[in-house]
């Protein structure tokens, strides 16, 4: 019965995509996922960088794309539907079927990994093979790398079942396995990096194996047994959350605050999605010091990098609301827009300001104070591409090849200028760090900006189509 | 042996009391419809019913199974469409009823779904996409769903509340001959006409309690109207004209 299960949510899929993208934009996709891939080897290439480094930044990032799919995918029923619009999936029905929910969601899982493992993973191998074998890299090397990104995503997408589900059991336990892994990594000097999928990758035998790809094991088992899709709406955590809100006078700004607050898994959401992108940056720091001898500037990198992840908070912010919703009542979508942007800066950089306060627990305060004056002008510029970009509607760029296309374009824009900052501040430290300032600061400007011209722009054209 | 039989069933949510010891027994071939004002534990009562929560406190059985126990038994044994469920958005209602037979191992399923699709009068949107169907068209989808297998027990919630009337008369038509044939249907409503036309047994439900039990068959519509809400206060209760 699985079998025939995982068919019909694969088919599910499919239909879901081509239906809410069209064939031909959706049909691109993964071409264009393998042409950004190997462009972007090239050019790393091109500047000296290790084809190792860039295969284990690779990883990284999908490992980040897992976290996240199985955070949106998992968080429950009325996240999908905040996501996808009115929609019901396969998935739920554990109400009608003699089908256990756990069945249902390992099948989910499964079919997600398998799912992006043909339209976003082996496009993006295809595109480091096609420049790595081009560099006389053996072939191998590229295969073992599919292995390594296919483990990747699995380990992000079970471990964001395994912390949901334990957060939706208790949040202390949740709190005490947070203590023990940084606990573990400080005080006992564990590399967590060893036991990823990378470690399949940078030793490829049966120990390398076994730390790589047991703890995706571990991850979902334990996901698949503590998960349920429970409302906790209840909580006191939520109650107190909520009347913070709710002292808003703005109501376009209350409404998408409240909005967050009280679907599943409420602010948290906001914090564990940028906690990832937290994670994933200081690893990224650490191993960028160890390979090259480099120091990036924490605060710079910390800065951006929490800057450009508050695109999750936008998600978040907009999802509920329909792009004609506003239509419908007496208000400008400049307006609603505004009120969007504030609710938006509420949440990200109050959830930033927390992760660089932690992050001083590392890192030098003096230098992080710069991820303060960075991560504002980074957010609101983000605020404004996905504004004027997607509307009200920041999914569509899942497989929306144009759209993408743009998006990543014009994040890119201000990404590499400023990470570059990080990485040569040693060089030149004062023209690195103010340049990455007044950027930001420049960037904030340009997302105000098109912030206010997103909402003209979107109410004529919803009107006229 | 009753269908149907609880034991001062209770279903507590925080401070709040969905079900407050329910005891009742629904024999085989019996329409029993659960009457009552919405946010009264009719929709918490099916969930309990049929192994989608656990209750706080009592206990159920469910066509021989304990829903607690052996939730994917009573699955098994029975048909559930509960409110506002819809099938997937992404297959055509063929597909889906296809699925539903492959879970629940149906050999005849072509001609199963042709049946229900000419009695239901959805054939015309068979191979359409689900998300691009009218509500009533869903709800005919997810109704055939319930019936696909033919159980000896199907539970309802709200049975026809997206359907235009001339559909409404069809579906009536179609539980009735579904409990003329032996088996048994349990649905909740909160429309008395419904109850009065449909059921051969009613309970009312108030603020989580079964605060009354009777036979619809023997008094008119307008003294069911009248003992319901002489029942539940007189402030909630719906009457559709």
């Amino acid at each position: 019965m699985t079998g025939a299960l995982f068919r019909w949510m694969v088919r599910e899929e499919w239909r879901l995509h081509s239906h809410l993208f069209g064939w031909a934009r959706f049909g691109a996709f993964p071409l264009v996922i393998a042409v950004l891939t190997g462009l972007g080897t090239w050019l790393l290439s091109v500047t000296g960088t290790a084809p190792d480094a860039v295969a284990g930044g690779l990883i990284a990032l999908v490992g980040f794309f897992g976290l996240q799919v199985g955070t949106i995918g998992l968080v429950g029923r009325d996240a999908l539907r905040d996501v996808l619009g009115d929609v019901t999936l396969l998935v739920f029905s554990a109400r009608t079927l003699p089908l256990s929910w756990r069945r249902l969601l390992a099948t989910f899982l499964l079919k997600d990994i398998c799912y992006y493992t043909g339209f976003v993973l082996t496009p993006a191998v295809v595109g480091y093979g096609v420049v790595a074998v081009a560099s006389e890299l053996p072939p191998e090397s590229v295969a073992l790398l599919w292995v390594a990104v296919v483990a990747a995503f699995a380990f992000g997408a079970s471990l964001s079942l395994a912390l949901v589900g334990l957060a939706s059991r208790s949040v202390g336990a949740l709190g005490g396995l947070a203590v023990a892994v940084t606990s573990a990594v400080l005080l006992l000097n564990v590399d967590p990096i060893a036991y990823t999928p990378y470690a399949l990758y940078a030793d490829p035998s049966a120990g390398g194996a076994v730390r790589g790809l047991l703890p995706t094991f571990l991850f979902a088992a334990v996901g698949l047994a503590l998960f349920e899709p429970v409302d906790d709406g209840s909580s006191s955590r939520r109650r107190a959350t909520e009347r913070l809100f709710t002292g808003i006078a703005d109501p376009l700004t209350r409404r998408p605050l409240l909005s967050v607050a009280r679907s599943s898994g409420s602010v948290g959401k906001v914090a564990f999605s940028m906690g990832v992108l937290f994670a994933v940056t200081a690893l990224l720091l650490g191993e960028i010091t160890a390979a090259t001898g480099i120091r990036p500037h924490s605060g710079v990198a910390f800065g951006t990098l929490l800057g450009l992840g508050a695109f999750t908070t936008y998600s978040w912010v907009t999802q509920f609301e329909g792009q004609r919703t506003y239509l419908r009542y007496p208000v400008g979508y400049d307006a609603v827009f505004a009120g969007g942007l504030r609710a938006y800066l509420v949440l990200s950089l109050s959830t930033a300001v927390g992760y660089l306060a932690v992050a001083t627990l590392w890192y030098p305060a003096t230098r992080l104070v710069v991820g303060l004056l960075v991560v504002p002008g980074v957010a609101v510029y983000v605020f404004g591409v996905s504004a004027y970009v997607t509307g009200l509607s920041p999914n569509e760029l899942l497989f929306d090849t144009v759209l993408f296309a743009l998006f990543g374009g014009a994040l890119a824009a201000l990404a590499v200028p400023l990470l570059v900052a990080a990485l040569v501040v040693s060089a030149a430290p004062v023209a690195a760090v103010g340049g990455a300032v007044a950027l930001s600061a420049l960037a904030g400007t340009v997302g105000l900006w098109l912030c206010r011209h997103a909402g003209p722009r979107w109410e004529k054209r919803l009107r006229t189509t | 042996m009753p269908a149907i039989e609880t034991t001062n069933l209770t279903r507590r949510f925080g401070d709040v009391t969905a079900l407050d010891g329910l005891s009742l027994s629904v024999e085989s071939g019996a329409l029993f419809g659960l009457l009552g004002p919405n946010g009264s534990g009719k929709t918490t009562t099916i969930e309990l019913l049929t192994g989608q929560r656990e209750p706080s406190s009592g206990s159920a059985s469910v066509a021989g199974h304990d829903p607690v126990t052996e939730p994917m038994a009573v699955k098994e044994a029975i048909g559930i469409l509960p409110e506002r469920e819809d099938p997937p958005s992404f297959l055509t209602p063929r597909e889906y009823l296809t699925f539903v037979g492959e879970v629940r191992e149906i050999d005849d399923i072509d001609e199963r779904i042709e049946t229900w699709a000419e009695r239901l009068e959805f054939g015309g949107v068979v191979d359409a996409l689900a998300t691009g169907l009218s509500e009533g068209e869903r709800q005919r989808v997810m109704l055939a769903a319930a019936f696909l297998h033919d159980p000896e027990l199907v539970f309802i919630d709200e049975p026809l509340v997206n359907l235009d009337p001339i559909m409404q008369e069809q579906v009536k038509a179609v539980l009735a001959d579904y409990c003329e044939r032996g088996n048994t249907l349990f649905l909740s409503t909160h429309y008395v006409d419904v109850a009065a036309e449909l059921c051969t047994h009613v309970g009312i439900v108030e603020n989580g309690e079964l605060v009354a039990e009777c036979d619809p068959r023997e008094m008119s519509e307008d003294e069911l109207l009248e003992y319901f809400i002489a029942e539940v206060g007189g402030e909630r209760a719906e009457v559709r004209t």
